[in-house]
């Protein structure tokens, strides 16, 4: 049973409306606390763009990993690090003149790109895939990179104390 | 515009924003959150593209998704990384901003 239907304009744009409100409250906030409320709202929104692509693994992943595990670790490095208050020249570099128009270039670029582009073999009709498909693949044919990824992911757990751990007073 | 490309835009917009934090904020933490920003940009694409092609190459969804699994995955390590970094950073210069992480200029 592979799920999958139509495009439905109305959710897809309350969506990405949603998505992208939380994702410019993320780098306009000046309280980062407020930043980090809206990054997870936005991830939030972003495991709903996935179940309108008819991904419900992977929205239920994001929703697991995203929200709740790396918002806590981000949550946990602010509550370690100190708060900044102050006037604006503080939590802007002196670059972030330039940062505006280069991230708007580059968007504009993108999206020439895409609406120039002709991209080949896609269809107007979505089609997700199957748990079946989906766990055959990461259990046969990709399982020794699958098995890398914990092994990765179990170096990143030992780096991260080593860096983190408080140095012992002689 | 087709529905790929409606999904395409919206990833575009979204890794844009992220850009845009990671270039002009000051705060390593919050230059961390708008990486992730961009990176689930990248992951809407990569669904995007695995969802709108024909039902035949069913495998070729999958595989997909299944790099959009391992993104998560890595990204997940990068976070815990980058994050002590920043915290031994902290605790050993007093400093959270990134444009005094200059211990390894030349």
């Amino acid at each position: 049973m592979i799920p999958g239907g139509d495009f439905h304009p109305l959710l897809f744009a309350l969506t990405a409306a949603w998505v992208l409100a939380c994702g410019i409250g993320v780098v306009a906030f000046r309280s980062i606390v407020r930043s980090a409320v809206s990054m997870v709202l936005c991830f939030v929104g972003v495991a709903g763009i996935y179940a309108l692509l008819y991904a419900p693994l992977l929205a239920i992943i994001q929703l697991l990993i995203y929200v709740g595990a790396i918002s806590v670790v981000i949550i946990y490095a602010i509550m370690l690090t100190p708060a900044q208050s102050g006037d604006m020249r503080l939590f802007f570099n002196r670059q972030s003149l330039f940062a505006l128009p280069l991230a708007i270039a580059t968007a504009l670029l993108l999206i020439f790109v895409l609406v120039t582009s002709a991209i080949p073999g896609v269809t107007s009709k979505a089609h997700g895939v199957s748990l079946k498909t989906l766990s055959d693949l990461l259990f046969n044919q990709y399982v020794f990179p699958f098995e890398l990824v914990s092994f990765v992911l179990l170096a990143a757990v030992i780096g991260a104390i080593v860096l983190a751990r408080r140095e012992e007073s002689p | 515009m087709s529905a790929v490309d409606w999904y395409l835009a919206l990833a575009t917009a979204l890794f844009c924003i992220g850009a845009y934090g990671v270039l002009a904020r000051r705060n390593v933490v919050l230059v961390v959150m708008s990486l992730e920003l961009m990176l689930n940009a990248v992951n809407i694409a990569l669904v995007a593209f695995a969802t709108f092609i024909p039902a035949s190459r069913a495998v070729d969804a999958s595989k997909g998704q299944l790099f959009v699994l391992f993104v998560i995955a890595i990204a997940a390590a990068e976070v815990t990384v980058g994050l002590a970094i920043v915290i031994a950073n902290y605790r050993t210069k007093r400093n959270v901003q990134a444009d005094r992480f200059d211990e390894m200029k030349g």
